[in-house]
């Protein structure tokens, strides 16, 4: 699973056509549902090599880009704007850790691909809730798998998974 | 020089026009993705989902003179359940050629067989070829197991011929799924009513056997858009047992495919590599420059594929 995006430069050169998105939640919004009333200073980094290959190492998940967009929670916790490869497009979501470094929610900010929507079901989420970083997040295991939508469900699971190791290894020592 | 025409007028026309009609539903429907032109995968439609797709496939020159083919191919495809879809597809061909066969003789493609063009003629005709139904069930996910297996069916039946295809579909995914390869192994007997090589006069049903062994890997470069190559390796034999051997060709090249939320485009071009050899039942004068042209061999292909969701 360990690997990096190769051709990242790609990108720059193909112009893709208009993406039908669905955009459920902004990351206010999202901010305002998994921590009502909190406010949330912005606390972005730039993982270094040796940080995503320890998340890499502690979650056996592929750190897709050094960036991390975070927010430090007031009274406790964090706040963190991620996203996964999808089908087509990557998936935007968030995720809420508690002051204990447990999942308090994850919510999908956008989705994007044909099918495969399923992972917004909050009762399909709520598995998430409470999980650690020693929590094995492993899909058909503790979370369940999604028929029809499985490629979406086992990333989002390896995104909350990396999350969560990267926040063990790096967000609970800013605090 | 003497012409025949089977149903000439406008033929190319009129197959590009089924080839392409369903673009024209781009706007209104929505749409699943197939990474390669040849080689299939194992992602299915989840249950319920409907998908319309097109096909194009231009078959381009064989051993001398002139000679075009598009196989054109209108599809549908639902959902059984997440791991059964089926498919029913009408296939239609338009076809010219002049001096193509062995020894420079005017010679019909394989779907059209039937047609008895004289060596000298400048033969050109469309056809409907058959109608085929499709089932493919996936016994393993490449997101959920090792690897993805699934295994495919599909009959054809048509006014002179007759197949059933089965195939072995392996799937691996690599890069975070981003990085797709996959291999086919197709057995697919066939029969074609034709008249008796020795009885002219007369017709019967005659088969043959094409064997295939394909494989391909395409990688997500960017949001949407993936690239890859497809290498093709086709046999044919006048058993259904791996005896009596006609002929083999390895077919290579580039794929590209953009899927979106509403439609996918699958294009892929193939050159025949310089790798045929010959068999028992090898046609003489059939391979030049160590490529077969023999049936439905040529030098270049390229298939373009639009599929829409409902």
């Amino acid at each position: 699973m360990k690997s990096r995006f190769f051709l990242m430069p790609a990108y720059a050169l193909v112009i893709s056509a208009p993406a039908q998105a669905t955009v459920y939640l902004s990351v206010e919004q999202a901010q305002a549902v998994m921590f009502p009333g909190a406010t949330f200073s912005p606390d972005f980094l730039t993982l270094t090599p040796e940080q995503m290959r320890a998340v890499e190492k502690a979650s056996d998940v592929n750190v897709l880009t050094p960036q991390l967009k975070a927010w430090k929670v007031s009274g406790g916790g964090w706040f963190i704007v991620d996203q996964v490869v999808g089908k087509h497009e990557f998936i935007p979501f968030a995720l809420a850790i508690d002051a204990q470094g447990a999942v308090k929610a994850v919510e999908i900010l956008e989705y994007r691909e044909t099918y495969g929507d399923q992972v917004r079901n909050a009762s399909w989420r709520a598995q998430f809730s409470g999980k650690t970083k020693d929590a094995p997040l492993k899909l058909g295991g503790d979370i369940e798998s999604i028929s029809g939508a499985t490629l979406s469900s086992r990333h989002i699971t390896d995104g909350v998974k990396r999350l969560l190791a990267t926040h063990a290894l790096v967000l609970a020592h800013q605090d | 020089m003497p012409h025949v025409s089977f149903d000439r007028s406008r033929g190319l026309l009129a197959v590009l026009a089924l080839s392409f009609s369903s673009l024209s539903y781009q706007s209104i429907a929505k749409a699943e993705e197939s990474h390669f032109g040849y080689v299939y995968t194992t992602d299915l439609l989840p249950q319920g989902a409907k998908e319309v797709e097109q096909w194009a496939t231009w078959r381009h020159q064989k051993a001398d003179g002139y000679f075009d083919q598009i196989d054109g191919r209108t599809e549908f495809e639902y959902g059984l359940t997440d791991k059964l879809q089926v498919a029913f597809y009408a296939n239609y061909a338009w076809s010219r050629a002049y001096h193509n066969g062995p020894f420079g003789e005017t010679t019909p493609p394989e779907p059209l067989s039937y047609d008895k063009p004289g060596p000298e003629d400048h033969y050109n005709a469309v056809r409907f070829v058959g109608f085929s139904a499709e089932a493919i069930y996936r016994l393993w996910s490449p997101y959920s197991d090792p690897l993805g297996v699934a295994v495919y069916v599909e009959p054809t039946i048509g006014p002179a011929f007759r197949e059933l295809e089965a195939k072995l579909i392996l799937q691996k995914n690599f890069l975070d799924d981003r990085l797709v390869t996959a291999l086919n192994l197709t057995y697919a007997p066939e029969w074609r009513y034709d008249t008796v090589e020795d009885d002219p006069k007369r017709k019967a049903w005659g088969y043959e056997t094409d064997v295939n062994a394909n494989i391909a890997a395409s990688y997500r470069f960017a949001p949407n858009w993936s690239a890859g190559f497809e290498l093709i390796n086709e046999h044919e034999y006048n058993s259904y047992t791996f005896s009596k051997e006609s002929n083999d060709g390895y077919f290579f090249g580039p794929v590209i495919h953009y899927g979106g939320k509403k439609f996918f485009v699958t294009a892929t071009f193939l050159e025949q590599l310089p790798w045929a050899s010959e068999h028992s039942d090898t046609v003489p004068g059939a391979i030049v420059d160590r490529r077969i042209y023999d049936n439905d061999f040529e030098k270049y292909r390229l298939r373009i594929k639009v599929g829409c969701y409902f």
